[in-house]
């Protein structure tokens, strides 16, 4: 039996962690990012028709999430203007690769990078790396062509890499 | 830049894994499926308005609740209903739908890269009611916010 919401939270179990780290480029906090997530997805319900197809496929849903980012980022700026007083305290936990499973320096030095590198860079790396996405389907969530789209991933990859260069030189020096 | 560099980043970077969703979140989304799938109805499109227009009946439910315990304290033993025979408690007089305001959000990208032009809407939803039994007539107003998007076909 097809059951279309056990349909969609398989896919949410295998999927959510690529999503939330993509949506997390268009969020202030984690827990905004799985409010993004959970938009997109009920976006993507209406739009799919689930009675008659299942889950949609992952460029869809992160040019969704997209475009959901878009409109919070707008929103959320005008409120930071009217909301400047208020301090927002750092979670050190909100970090968006786990850090868990890597806790060498190289991966500390490149999780730091990644977060650090220019959203326009930092999305292609995402959709590619966790996303498993081709550069056709990067392009076409992004609306840039596919050589773009590579070029991105390449210029990203190569900032870094100089991040990584940079930061152990400087440990050697001062060790 | 070596290629053999940039390979040994790609692999550093498979081994970087994402996080897994909260379980708060994932309990939050597992739940708004099973409403979605629930649904008997064909789904209409929906927005942000989705919560609000559900905060709107539960307040409309707890309304029709509160009077009619109310009316059951004060006159105890006058007389029973039963609720499967008796009539709609409450009966529509009177619907309005106003705009309270409109906001020029600007522009916004769509999916497909093209331009949207957004508007953001206040509307508030007046329903007037009334009680047959005693003749009170009650109003609920429901604000609710919409965001207009119309595609900009000419520049």
């Amino acid at each position: 039996m097809n059951d279309p919401a056990n349909e969609w939270k398989s896919w949410l179990a295998e999927n959510g962690p690529r999503l939330l780290l993509f949506a997390r480029g268009w969020s202030q906090s984690r827990h905004d990012a799985e409010d993004l997530v959970q938009e997109a997805i009920l976006r993507l319900w209406n739009h799919q028709s689930p009675a008659k197809s299942g889950p949609p496929d992952l460029p869809l849903v992160f040019s969704t999430i997209r475009f959901c980012g878009l409109n919070h980022h707008r929103s959320e700026t005008r409120r930071r203007k009217r909301e400047e007083s208020v301090l927002y305290f750092n979670d050190f936990q909100d970090v968006w690769l786990d850090p868990l499973l890597e806790e060498d320096e190289e991966a500390l030095i490149l999780r730091r990078a990644v977060q650090e590198l220019s959203p326009k860079l930092r999305e292609v790396i995402v959709m590619k790396v966790w996303g498993g996405l081709t550069f056709q389907q990067i392009s076409e969530t992004l609306a840039v062509s596919p050589n773009t789209a590579a070029s991105r991933y390449r210029y990203g990859l190569e900032q870094l890499a100089q991040e990584m260069r940079r930061v152990k030189e400087a440990r050697h020096a001062s060790a | 830049m070596q290629a053999p560099e940039l390979k040994s980043i790609e692999a550093a970077l498979a081994r970087l894994m994402p996080p897994a969703m909260s379980e708060q979140g994932r309990i939050s989304i597992e739940s708004m499926i099973d409403e979605l799938a629930g649904e008997a109805a064909p789904v209409k499109p929906v927005g942000i308005g989705f919560v609000k227009a559900i905060t709107g009946i539960a307040a409309l439910v707890a309304l029709v609740a509160a009077v009619t315990l109310f009316r059951d304290e004060t006159a105890p033993a006058l007389a029973t209903t039963d609720p499967e025979t008796s009539p709609a408690i409450l009966e529509l007089v009177g619907e309005s739908d106003r705009i309270e305001s409109l906001e020029d959000e600007g522009w916004f990208a769509d999916p497909d890269g093209g331009a949207m032009h957004a508007v953001r809407i206040r509307m508030i939803e007046e329903n007037s009611l009334r009680d047959p039994e005693t003749g009170i007539v009650m109003q609920i107003r429901e604000p609710r916010e919409e965001m207009l998007l119309m595609p900009v076909s000419a520049f």
